[in-house]
Formats: C-alpha cells, structure tokens, sequence
C-alpha cells in the first residue's frame, strides 16, 4: 500500500436532519425527524437522545417525542442546505468529491504538505464546516471506503493500517453507507451474518474465489473493501467556469449614450468568456450598482442564445430603461459605479449550430429575423412584436403578442378547447370604446342573469352617432373567471350588430359588441 | 452565355452576334429593373427571372383583379376595408414569405390567420414613432411585404422615390394603409358590399361571411373591379 493515496472524508451526521431544520429556521438543537414512505429515515441527535430511531413510523416517533418536528424528505433541500458546505471545503482544499449531500471526500497529500499535517487539514476543515453552521467529523484513511467509515468513527487511520481499522467493524456496518454499497447489500450483510461472520475482518478473511463464486460481483467489491486494497481516489469536480463579466465605470454613467458604449464592451467580454466556455447564453442577467449602492438586477429570458449586438442592446435598453424612468422614485439616485453581466442560463454551442445546408427559407426567417432586430434597436425592446396563437373566447385574447427576442409563449393553451368561442369570420379591427345599446323606446339594454337582453336591441349610439340597428344576433353569455377574485364580477356577453346605413346601396357596418360590467363595449369591426 | 451561344451557332457573323447580345441585355435590365430585383444570392442573372422570385402570391379575392400577381418591390396604396391587407399578408406568409404589419395596433390577427397566415412568419410594429416611412424602410432588408399605416400622412414624391428605390432593390413590397403615397404603382380601393348572415331575422344566426368588392387602378394594371 503506497502512503501515495490518502484520503479525507467529512461526514456531517444527520445531514438531512441538520437541512430540514435549517430549512424550517429552527435551531440545531431541535427535535427533527425526516420521514420517508412514513417511515423516520433521520432524525437529529436531540431527537435520538428521546429515543427517535431509524424506521419508527411516524406517529410513533411523534409519541417519544411529542415535540418532535416531522418534515417529508427532500434530497433537492439536502443537496441545496449542503451546497454552502461545499462551498467552505472548497476554499480550505480544493476539488472535493461529494458522495452524497452530508458526505464529502477529498485527497489529502497535497493539503497535507501545505498545511503541515495532516491533523492540521482535519482541525482546519472541521473549523471551517462549524463556521458554516454544520457539525462533523473527519476521518482519514488510504482508501476511499475507509475513510469514510473512519469519518463516522472519528479516526485517523494510520497509513498502511485499513484492513486493521475495518476488522474489528461488524459485519452489518458494510451496508450501512448506500453511496458506497450496490443494491443488494444489505442482503448480503444479512446473510454472511446469519452464516456466523461477525465482523468485516472474519470476512476479509474469506478466500476471494470462494466470494465471487457464491456471493456474486457486487460481494466482490465488498471483499476488496473488507481487505483495505486499492480503490478509486476522489473524483474532484471542476469548479464551475464564472461565467460573468463586469465593468467597474469610470467616470459613473449617467448617460444612456456612455451605457450603450460601456454595454458593448462588456457584452464582447462576456462573450469571450462565452466562447472559451463553448456555450451560449439564454438568460441574460444585468447588473448595475450605483454610487449610492442602489443595485438594480433584471434578468432577460430569449428563445435564442443571445449574440454579442443581442447583449449589447440589452445592456442599453435595461440601463435606458433604469436611467429614463417616468417614475422619479424608480429612478436611481446616482449615477452607475458597476456594470455585471451575468449568463444565468447557457446551453451547449451545438445548439448555436447552424445546419449545413441551411433549412428551406432559413436564410429568409434569418434576414427578417436581422431587419426586426435592427428596428428593435432603432425604438426599443418592445417596439417589435411577435403574435402566437393562444386560447381563449374573444377575439383579443386569441392573439399573444411577445417582444422579439422573448420566448413566444401564449398565455392559454390553444389546442384545448374552448367551448363559447366566436366562430369564424373574427373581427379584423380590434377596438375596446364604450357604447350605448338601446331599445326602441330609447332604454339602455341590459344582460339578465338568465343570459337574455332586457328588451329587443333597436339601436347602438357610437360617440354620438345613432345608428338602427338592420340585424343583430345573441346574446352569447361568456361564463368564464367566475372562480378568480381579482377579475371583476358581473356577466359577460358578446353580440354581433348590423348597422343600417343612410344610402340604399351600401350594407351598412357588422360590429361585435361585448357586454361586460353593466356597460357595452364595441370590440371589433368586420370590414 | 456567351460562349455558350458562340459554340452554339459558329457562322453568325460579327453584326449580327452583336445585335443579338445587345437585345439579350436590353431584355435583362427590363427584367431587373421592372420587375423587381433578383434576391441576393442570385447573383447572376437569367434572362428572364423565374416567375416565383418576381412576384408575390395574392389572395384569391385579388386574382380576377390582379391576373399577374403582386410584383415585388411594388408599392401600392391601399384604402378601405382592413380585409384587403390582411388577406395578402396571409397570402406572402402562407407560402413561405415574411411580412410586418408596421403602425396599426388595433389590428385583428385573427382573422389573418383565419385567412390562413402562418403568424411565425409576421411581425407587429403597433408604435413605430415619429417616422414609420424610416422603420419601413429599415424592414425592407429582411422582408418580403409591409404594410404600412401612415395614420393621415401622405408621403411627398421626393421621400417617396428613395424608399420606392430601396424597395425595387430589396425586392419588398410595400402596403401604404391609412394615408397617401405619392407615385404609386398601384391603388386598390376595397369596400365592404354586403354581410352573409346564417338568419336574416334579427335576434338569430350569426355573421357568416364578409363579401368584398376590390377597385384596382394604377400604372401597372388596367381599370377593373372584382367582387
């Protein structure tokens, strides 16, 4: 056994425990239980020390403890509460390698010279994971495995000493780290205990031919264990590439001008780091504090990786926006100091690719694509429209309009069905004016609650102008909302009215009236 | 095609190759220049350009008016019913073409697509600013039919002529709505002329169609009306 490979393991007991606790705000000395499948899979130590276990059900463990505070598991909380941690091991010794969220292994050799020792590395990481708000023991081994059994007893194994160390271990303790173990060990655990092994060393001590012939691969990889022979070293991960850039200004930017200026170098920065990176960046996040420590974020979400002018326009835009407000009190109250972009979301360069033939009438939908880009440069982000078809009854609301740039979503499902819809043909002007329906004698007309006018419609006034009405058809009682308390209550229907027009010859106008909070409202012309 | 047309026919004699060569290139500046631009990457010229590249599909309500199609890099000025424009903005983006609406907020896209446009070819322009006659101008790179609402404005001949220039060289036509364009090629006048209601009782059916009547009257075409 070369002294080559020596390994650290931190293990921080009762990790998902420690993170609901963390989670829910209360102090680490709390009563905690994690239940999975109601069942307790862990608790934290005040909670063990009333007598909470492994495996209680819920309501029983409730009982020992009445206390107790029972959260549902969440490995996504877990891995999220151990991040920080990470984070901390990360800036003590680099690259380490986490197992599972409450376990970390590293190798220690280089941190071991740089800090002297390796009880200094072990006295060092322990100090900086309390700083962080979490407790936890440290151990060290020459393998992997082993160190990490030696973290959940605290212990430095000598160099040369793993078979020793684990030996005296009994048998159950094989299955007791599922990051290490296969499927079926505890299994096996329960069956080399019910053949009379013991401990990890009666076991190390069977022949390895005998192991792999009745006990399958997976007790094959117990047994190198049990014997402390060489194993996997920690697979550190790389530190995630920054993918940001930023701009300290200098003078301060007040101006939308020195912005657009300061916008396009930034995003060519941002950009080569984009580029080392090999990823293009779809959600874009812009920065800026200003001299009175202000810090204005926003973020912007496109359908396509952004290119370099594509940044840039949007540093401007944003800082045109945060620097021209209408609203005063919106408004900054100095000038910019800091400009950051950051790629808050990348997808891979292969997606940039463009095909090799170029699909049909791609290179048109390209060239369009740069004309609408350029009048969105030239009025702003949401000069350019983009429509998509989207669910709903009116005519209106049938039509989602997005900036370009913007990811095209409809605010509702086009494709489920919509029963009340105006049928074909749809209005082609679309208008929201009050107007005035009234019946012969010159009464307005009202929707009733069972969905029918009040009197027969005879004419429509339109900002002054009486017109009679030739023909009209509904109402068409709209019962949609009715559950949502922000919409204002009241029916809503729709009508469609032909007016009568002076001269013999011509058909007069087809309009779509829409009812709604006690007052009607000309929505569309045919024409 | 020169050589082309010389190891063709060997014993043509000097005159009469040269007169030949000279009508060819008569015929293919009148090809570029009045038809329309050949579209970039074609940069070489035939001599009559296929007939897809030059004009623009119409709706079949334009059809008995407008029997050669939609020329490109045309400008024409439309009045009355918002049908019109919306039925040849469905028309070019239905068969492949891009299309901005530039100056008109109140416009009802539904019935475009109802009309059978491909909306992920179109693009809303609602507020162009102080000057949409510029964003139409700028649109013209990319697109292959505008439609323009100047809000009351007319265009002078003088402004007009570098647009209608740009516009032949980019291969883009240009709809003028809501407004005057002076030195245009074309003016179509559409009015509604009669409603098609399932019931003719009031209080019952609903409007089933809408019945168009198109005027067309220009340089480029003959007087005619089509219902």
């Amino acid at each position: 056994m070369s002294v080559a490979s020596r390994v650290l393991a931190i293990w921080c007991m009762d990790w998902p425990a420690v993170a609901a606790a963390a989670a829910a705000g209360l102090p680490a000395t709390s009563p905690v239980a994690v239940t999975l499948a109601n069942r307790v899979i862990a608790c934290s130590s005040a909670a063990r020390s009333v007598g909470v276990r492994r495996g209680l059900r819920r309501r029983e463990a409730s009982a020992r403890c009445p206390q107790l505070h029972v959260v549902a598991a969440d490995p996504d909380r877990d891995a999220r509460f151990f991040e920080g941690v990470v984070a901390v091991v990360d800036d003590v010794v680099p690259r380490a390698e986490v197992l599972r969220p409450g376990l970390v292994v590293l190798p220690v050799r280089g941190a071991a010279r740089f800090f002297g020792s390796e009880q200094q590395v072990a006295e060092r990481l322990t100090d900086a994971v309390a700083a962080a708000g979490a407790e936890c023991q440290v151990g060290m081994a020459d393998q992997l495995p082993t160190a990490v059994f030696a973290a959940r007893a605290g212990r430095v194994v000598p160099p040369g000493e793993d078979a020793r160390f684990l030996s005296a271990l009994s048998i159950r303790q094989l299955a007791t780290e599922p990051s290490l173990s296969g499927p079926g060990r505890a299994d096996l655990a329960d069956l080399l205990w019910r053949m009379g092994i013991r401990t990890i060393g009666q076991f190390a001590a069977l022949s390895r031919t005998d192991v792999a012939s009745r006990f399958g691969a997976d007790a094959v990889s117990a047994h190198r264990f049990a014997r402390g022979e060489p194993e996997r070293g920690p697979s550190g991960r790389e530190p995630p590439a920054e993918l940001d850039a930023v701009l300290q200004c200098d003078p301060p930017i007040d101006r939308v001008d020195a912005a657009a200026f300061a916008g396009r170098s930034l995003a060519s920065a941002l950009h080569q780091t984009l580029l080392a990176a090999g990823v293009g960046c779809t959600r874009l996040a812009v920065h800026a504090v200003t001299a009175n420590g202000e810090e204005l974020t926003r973020v912007w979400r496109c359908a396509e990786p952004l290119t370099e002018d594509a940044t840039a326009d949007r540093v401007r835009w944003q800082l045109d926006g945060w620097l021209n407000t209408r609203i005063v009190v919106d408004r900054p109250t100095a000038p910019v100091v800091q400009l950051r972009l950051q790629a808050v979301e990348v997808v891979s360069a292969g997606a940039l690719q463009l095909p090799l033939w170029g699909g049909l009438g791609e290179e048109d939908r390209m060239r369009a694509r740069r004309a609408l880009v350029r009048v969105q440069g030239l009025l702003g982000p949401e000069a350019v429209q983009v429509p998509t078809l989207s669910g709903g009854r009116g005519p209106a609301e049938r039509i989602t309009l997005t900036p370009l740039g913007d990811e095209p979503v409809p605010l509702a499902d086009p494709n489920r069905p919509w029963p009340g819809q105006l049928p074909e043909p749809s209005p082609t002007v679309l208008l929201d004016d009050p107007v005035e329906l009234l019946d012969a004698q010159g009464n307005s007309i009202r929707v009733t609650s069972r969905g029918l006018f009040s009197a027969d419609p005879a004419r429509l006034t339109t900002r002054g102008r009486d017109n009679r009405l030739h023909w009209w058809a509904g109402p068409w009682p709209v019962d949609e909302r009715w559950w949502d308390p922000d919409r204002a209550g009241g029916r809503t229907a729709r009508v469609q009215v032909l007016l009568e027009s002076e001269r013999p010859a011509d058909p007069g106008t087809a309009l779509l009236l829409c009812y709604r909070q006690r007052r009607w409202y000309l929505e569309g012309i045919y024409e | 095609m020169t050589a082309m047309l010389a190891s063709e026919q060997p014993h043509l004699n000097r005159a009469d190759q040269l007169k030949q060569l000279r009508r060819q290139m008569a015929g293919i500046s009148e090809a570029s220049g009045k038809i329309g631009s050949p579209r970039r990457g074609h940069a070489h010229v035939d001599d009559l350009l296929p007939d897809s590249e030059a004009r623009l599909p119409v709706p079949q309500l334009l059809a008995s008016v407008l029997p050669d199609a939609l020329p490109r890099g045309a400008v024409a000025v439309l009045s009355g019913a918002r049908s019109l424009p919306l039925s040849m903005v469905a028309a070019v983006t239905a068969a492949g073409g891009n299309a901005a609406i530039v100056g008109q907020p109140n416009v009802g896209l539904l019935a475009a697509v109802e009309m059978g446009a491909d909306l992920s070819r179109l693009a809303v322009i609602p507020d162009p600013g102080t000057d949409p006659v510029e964003v139409a101008a700028v649109l013209m790179d990319g697109m292959d039919l505008i439609v323009l609402a100047l809000g009351g404005r007319s265009v002078p001949m003088t402004r007009a002529r570098a647009v209608v220039a740009r516009a032949q060289q980019k291969g883009c036509t240009l709809l003028v709505t809501d407004g005057d364009w002076q030195g245009a090629s074309m003016r179509l006048k559409a009015r509604v002329s009669g409603y098609e209601t399932t019931s003719d009782k009031p209080g019952f059916g609903r409007i089933s169609k809408v019945r168009l009547e198109v005027c067309a009257a220009g340089r480029a075409i003959r007087q005619a009306r089509a219902v």
